[in-house]
C-alpha cells in the first residue's frame, strides 16, 4: 500500500473541507456543488476503466443509465424500497459491465470505443421502444422517490458517496491491483508475458467500473427524482464525463474530482452571460486547449507550478543553477 | 418493390455519407469523431447561402464543400498533426472539437431545427413509390461521386499515394511519397465530401445542431462493418445498412430502425474485428 503520512493529512484535509463546504456558501452553490459531486463519481469510474486500462469507454452513459433505470423503474412501478432497489440496481449494472466486457476479449483501441458507442445509441433507442410502459419512453419518468429534501441534506448525501468512492478507489488503485491495471494501459503484451492473467485484470476493472457507475447513476436518480433518455444517453453528457476526467488528469483519483469540479463551476458562470447550450463552445474550447497543452490534466499543472516553486526556493541564493534553470527552461 | 427503390435510394445517401469517413480511417488511420461536424457544416453553409442570401443552388453546394475542406485541412493542421501517433489523444479531441462547433451552430443559428428546401424540388412516382427528386438527386450525385473517388484512388498518381500511406505508411515516405502531403489532401477531400454529403442528408431529414449524431454513427458502422481501407465493402455495407432500416421501418416499428445497425456493429466486431471486406486489424 506504501502510505505515507501526508496522504492521512491530505484525506483528512479533503473530507474536513468537504463537510465544512454547507456552512460556507450559500444554497444555490450547493446544488451546483452536489452536481459536482455526482459527476466526479461518473468521472472516477470512467477512470478507473479507461483512464487506467487504455479501453476508452464512449459508452458509459450505457451504465449509469442501467443504473438509473433499474433503481427508478423498480421503485417507482414495483413499489420496490430504495435500500433494496439501489443494490439491484448496482448488480445490474455489473451485468451490463460484463457485457460491455465481453467485445474487449477480442478488440482494442478505437474498436472498443467504437462499440460501446454503438452500445450507448442502441440502449437510447431500446428504452424509447421496449415496454415504454415500465421506461416511461421518450419522455422518460418523473415523480421517483427521492433520498433527501433540501440542499444541505442532498448535498451531504453526494459528498459523502463522493469521498467513499473516491477513498476506497484509491486505496484499491493503491494496492498491486491497481498497479497491474496501470501496466495494462502501458502495455498488455508485457502484462501477459509477466504470468497475469489480463483477462482477469479487465474483468475485475470493468466491474469495479460498473459497480461505481451503478452505484452513481442509482443514487442520482434518486437525487434528481426524474429521468429522460435524451438527456442521460447524450453525447454531451458523455464528453462532459471524459473531459472531466482528463482535464483534471487521468489515472489519478483526486483529478477526476478537480475536473468535475472546474467543469462544473466554469459551466454555472457562464450561465449570466451564455444562457443557453452555447456555453460548451468555450467549455469545450477550454477543454480543447487545456488538453492539447498538457493530456495529464490539471493535476500535473499543479504539480508543475509545485516543482518550479519549489526548486526555485531552493536555489535562490545560487546563480549559477539559477541560470542553468533558467537556461534548462528555454531549452 | 418500394422496399426496395427506398433501401436504394437511403443506401446511396449512406454510402456518400461514410465515404469520407472511411478516407479518413484508410489513410490516416485515425478515428475522426467530429466527421458528423462536417455534415452539419456543409447542411448550414448551404443554409445560409442558398436559402437566406439566394446564392444559386449548385454554387451553394460547391461553397458547402469548399468550407468543409477547408475545416477539414484545419483540422489536421491544428488537432491532428501535433498528437500525431496517439491514436486515443485525437479522438478525444476530435469528439471535444465536435461537441465545440455543435455548440459554434447553436451559438450563431440558434437551438431550434431549420428545414432545408429540397434542392430539386419535385415527386415521381416510380412502381407505386413516391420517390422525391431531392432523394433521387442525392442517389444519383453520390453515386457519381462515388465512381469519380474510386477512379482518383485507383488511377491517378495521388490516390495510389494515398493507398501506399494506408498500407505502410513507412514504405511509402520510402519510396518518396511525402505521408504529410498526403493525409493533407485526404482531410481536405473528406471534410469536402463530408460537407456535400451533410447537404443531401440535411434536405433529407432537417437541419439542427445535433443532427451530427445520427450520421456519424452510420459513418461508422459502415466503415467497421466493410472493413479499413475498402471503398467498395463500404459501398456493400451502405446497401446492407440501408436496405436493413427500411425494411425495420417498414415492416417492424419505425422506432426500431437504428438498433438493427447497432446489433450489426457489435456482432461484426466481436466476429470478426477487421471488417467483412478489410485486409487488415487497426492496431
Amino acid at each position: 500500500m506504501n502510505l505515507r503520512w501526508y496522504h492521512f493529512a491530505l484525506w483528512a484535509l479533503f473530507i474536513l473541507v468537504m463537510a465544512l463546504i454547507p456552512e460556507l456558501v450559500s444554497k444555490g452553490t450547493l446544488r451546483i456543488i452536489i452536481f459536482a459531486n455526482f459527476l466526479a463519481i461518473f468521472a472516477i469510474s470512467w477512470d478507473v476503466l479507461s483512464g487506467r486500462t487504455g479501453y476508452i469507454s464512449f459508452g458509459h452513459p450505457f451504465l449509469i443509465g442501467i443504473g438509473a433505470y433499474t433503481s427508478a423503474i423498480l421503485t417507482k412501478r414495483f413499489d420496490v424500497p430504495i435500500e433494496y432497489a439501489i443494490p439491484a440496481a448496482v448488480l445490474m449494472t455489473m451485468v451490463g459491465g460484463i457485457i460491455v466486457f465481453l467485445p474487449a476479449l477480442r478488440i482494442k483501441g478505437s474498436y472498443f470505443a467504437l462499440v460501446t458507442l454503438a452500445f450507448m445509441e442502441l440502449i437510447y433507442q431500446l428504452v424509447q421502444v421496449v415496454r415504454p410502459d415500465l421506461t416511461g419512453g421518450t419522455r422518460g419518468m418523473s415523480g421517483i422517490e427521492t433520498l433527501t429534501r433540501g440542499a444541505v441534506n442532498g448535498y451531504y448525501l453526494s459528498a459523502s458517496l463522493m469521498v467513499v468512492v473516491a477513498l476506497s478507489m484509491w486505496l484499491l488503485m493503491r494496492t498491486q491491483l491497481g498497479t497491474a491495471l496501470s501496466a495494462i494501459g502501458m502495455n498488455e503484451e508485457s502484462v501477459r508475458g509477466s504470468g497475469l492473467s489480463t483477462t482477469r485484470l479487465k474483468l475485475f476493472a470493468f466491474l469495479t467500473s460498473a459497480f461505481v457507475a451503478g452505484l452513481g447513476g442509482a443514487f442520482y436518480v434518486h437525487y434528481l427524482g426524474s429521468i429522460a433518455p435524451r438527456a442521460l444517453f447524450d453525447i454531451n453528457f458523455l464528453f462532459t464525463i471524459i473531459v472531466a476526467a482528463l482535464i483534471g488528469g487521468a489515472s489519478t483519483i483526486i483529478g477526476p474530482v478537480i475536473g468535475a469540479f472546474f467543469l462544473t463551476f466554469l459551466l454555472e458562470y457562464l450561465r449570466p452571460y451564455l444562457p443557453g447550450a452555447e456555453r460548451y463552445f468555450i467549455y469545450g474550447m477550454i477543454a480543447l486547449v487545456l488538453y492539447m497543452y498538457e493530456p495529464k490534466g490539471l493535476i500535473q499543472l499543479f504539480s508543475n507550478a509545485w516543482n518550479s516553486l519549489f526548486s526555485r526556493r531552493e536555489s535562490a541564493g545560487n546563480q549559477n543553477s539559477d541560470q542553468a534553470g533558467k537556461q534548462s527552461d528555454a531549452l | 418493390m418500394q422496399i426496395i427503390i427506398q433501401g436504394l435510394l437511403l443506401s446511396g445517401l449512406y454510402a456518400l455519407i461514410a465515404m469520407g469517413f472511411t478516407l479518413i480511417f484508410s489513410v490516416g488511420r485515425v478515428l475522426n469523431l467530429a466527421y458528423g461536424a462536417y455534415l452539419m457544416i456543409g447542411g448550414y453553409v448551404y443554409f445560409t447561402f442558398s436559402q437566406t442570401l439566394g446564392v444559386p443552388k449548385l454554387a451553394g453546394l460547391l461553397l458547402a464543400a469548399m468550407v468543409g475542406c477547408i475545416v477539414g485541412l484545419l483540422k489536421y493542421r491544428l488537432l491532428v498533426k501535433p498528437l500525431k501517433g496517439n491514436h486515443v489523444a485525437v479522438e478525444i479531441s476530435t469528439l471535444i472539437l465536435a461537441v465545440v462547433i455543435q455548440a459554434a451552430v447553436v451559438f450563431i443559428y440558434g437551438d431550434s431545427s431549420k428545414i432545408l428546401l429540397p434542392i430539386i424540388p419535385g415527386v415521381v412516382q416510380v412502381a407505386g413509390a413516391s420517390v422525391t427528386y431531392n432523394l433521387l438527386a442525392a442517389t444519383i450525385g453520390s453515386w457519381v461521386i462515388l465512381i469519380g473517388l474510386f477512379w482518383f484512388v485507383r488511377k491517378t498518381h495521388m490516390g495510389r499515394a494515398m493507398q501506399a500511406v494506408s498500407m505502410d505508411t513507412k514504405g511509402a515516405a520510402i519510396s518518396g511519397v511525402d505521408p504529410d502531403k498526403i493525409n493533407m489532401v485526404t482531410w481536405g477531400i473528406s471534410g469536402a465530401l463530408g460537407a456535400t454529403a451533410g447537404v443531401f442528408f440535411a434536405s433529407y431529414t432537417q437541419l439542427s445542431p445535433s443532427m451530427w449524431v445520427a450520421p456519424l454513427i452510420i459513418a461508422v458502422a459502415v466503415v467497421i462493418v466493410g472493413g479499413i481501407g475498402s471503398i467498395i465493402g463500404a459501398l456493400i455495407v451502405a446497401h446492407i445498412i440501408g436496405f436493413m432500416e427500411v425494411t425495420a421501418v417498414a415492416l417492424i416499428a419505425p422506432e426500431l430502425r437504428g438498433v438493427f445497425t447497432m446489433l450489426l456493429i457489435i456482432t461484426v466486431l466481436i466476429i470478426r474485428p477487421q471488417g467483412l471486406f478489410g485486409r487488415e486489424e487497426l492496431q
